[in-house]
């Protein structure tokens, strides 16, 4: 697979991904604690494929992980804030 | 000159000349806080795992305020409502009449157990169907002197309208249990304004029955006359006491504060983010980071999903 190919693909996957989780937040739009569920795999997802994404791209390093672990943990504050009330 | 004090001209020239000499920039210091750094291979710093640690700690020192604030200073921020008893009646009947159920005739017994439920969900500042001292609902219509073969009650805080209160409650397989019931002939609804953990709201309650003896109301007209009589009765707004007279108006509309917070944080962290993937490949800046692309796509499904996914309705 081209470098190209595998880069759309991941991205493919990132994308229907998270479009999954606006869904699931859509159908559990009364529920609060459904809701904070999902933000969490939100969150838990996205670190996964940041993670995932650069191990297969042979770039993977600890800073990189920090960073999507504090990009994943904004996301999660930001629903956390409006979700919390 | 002292450092990063430049005289107006010279600002001026380096900031037009910025593209032919790229290092002139670097005098300005604090662009890097908007720009990678072409030698340190950086994303700026307001992207650094620094600055997302502070991000993460004022999002966190924004809920706390959020949280704090209204039980310190009651009914300041709260919940805009339009929620009728009318609306309620109505749409609950013709999801009933869609599902080729029969509709539900409305109890003046099972409303007035609905307003007093609410009422003692302000009062006593809880949200719940079992209240902290363990009074059940069916405490509240047995005290009404409804004697009921089966019952049932749904709760909602926080809509906007009636039909949105409705329609979660058919969203959710338990609620929707008890909105097309067989079980039930009788409905009660009670449309109470309060404060509740220091955010001024509408409390909804439904209350459903089936009487062990067919009584309550027998004709439409008399239907009709209590309908008014209940949409009057909320209409008023009365107080619901809670420690001190409720005399409460809220300033601004939470749902809408919280969620503009949150969009405009993730707003800003977009903008520096295609900020620095603009100007690290207009300078082909190479950097060891996450992607770029990737952290934008996640903020703008985080701003879509906060901005016109959630809903400040709550269904119990």
């Amino acid at each position: 697979m081209s470098d190209e190919l595998k880069h759309v693909t991941h991205y493919l996957v990132l994308f229907i991904g998270l479009l999954v989780f606006v869904f699931l937040f859509s159908v559990y739009s009364h529920n609060k604690n459904a809701k904070a569920l999902i933000g969490f795999s939100f969150s838990v997802f996205y670190i996964l494929w940041g993670i995932i994404h650069h191990a297969l791209d042979g770039r993977l390093s600890k800073l990189i992980i920090l960073e999507y672990v504090l990009v994943g943990l904004f996301v999660f504050c930001l629903f956390f804030v409006a979700l919390g009330l | 000159m002292s450092r990063g004090v430049f005289s107006k001209k010279l600002k001026k020239k380096v900031l037009k000349n910025w593209r032919k000499d790229p290092k002139a920039i670097d005098k300005f210091k604090f662009v890097h806080h908007f720009l990678p750094h072409p030698e340190k291979r950086e994303r700026t710093k307001f992207l650094s795992s620094r600055a997302f640690i502070v991000y993460v700690c004022l999002i966190l020192l924004l809920s706390g305020i959020f949280r704090t604030v209204p039980k310190y200073f009651p009914g300041i921020l709260g919940y805009a409502s339009n929620v009728d008893i009318r609306g309620l009646f109505a749409s609950t009947n013709s999801k009933r009449l869609e599902a080729s159920l029969p509709e539900l005739r409305l109890s003046d017994k099972l409303s007035a157990a609905a307003k007093a439920k609410a009422e003692h969900m302000f009062a006593k500042n809880y949200w719940a169907h079992v209240s902290p001292d363990g009074e059940e609902p069916w405490e509240f219509i047995l005290v009404e002197g409804y004697d009921y073969v089966f019952a049932g009650e749904n709760l909602a805080k926080n809509f906007q309208t009636s039909g949105g209160v409705v329609n979660a409650w058919e969203e959710s397989p338990t609620h929707k249990a008890n909105l097309l019931s067989r079980n039930y002939d009788e409905v009660g609804f009670a449309v109470v304004n309060g404060v509740l953990d220091g955010y001024e709201t509408t409390l909804v309650v439904q209350m459903f029955g089936k009487p062990r003896e067919v009584s309550g109301i027998a004709t439409k007209v008399e239907e009709e006359r209590l309908l008014e009589s209940l949409s009057n009765e909320a209409n008023q707004h009365f107080p619901v006491q809670v420690k001190q007279e409720y005399t409460y108006r809220s300033v601004a509309d939470v749902s809408v504060v919280v969620k503009a917070t949150s969009v405009v944080f993730a707003s800003f962290i977009v903008a520096l983010l295609m900020l620095d993937m603009w100007y690290s490949k207009r300078k082909s800046i190479f950097k060891l980071t996450g992607k770029t692309m990737a952290h934008i796509l996640l903020l703008l499904f985080a701003i879509v999903s906060i901005w016109f996914v959630f809903k400040p309705g709550i269904v119990l």
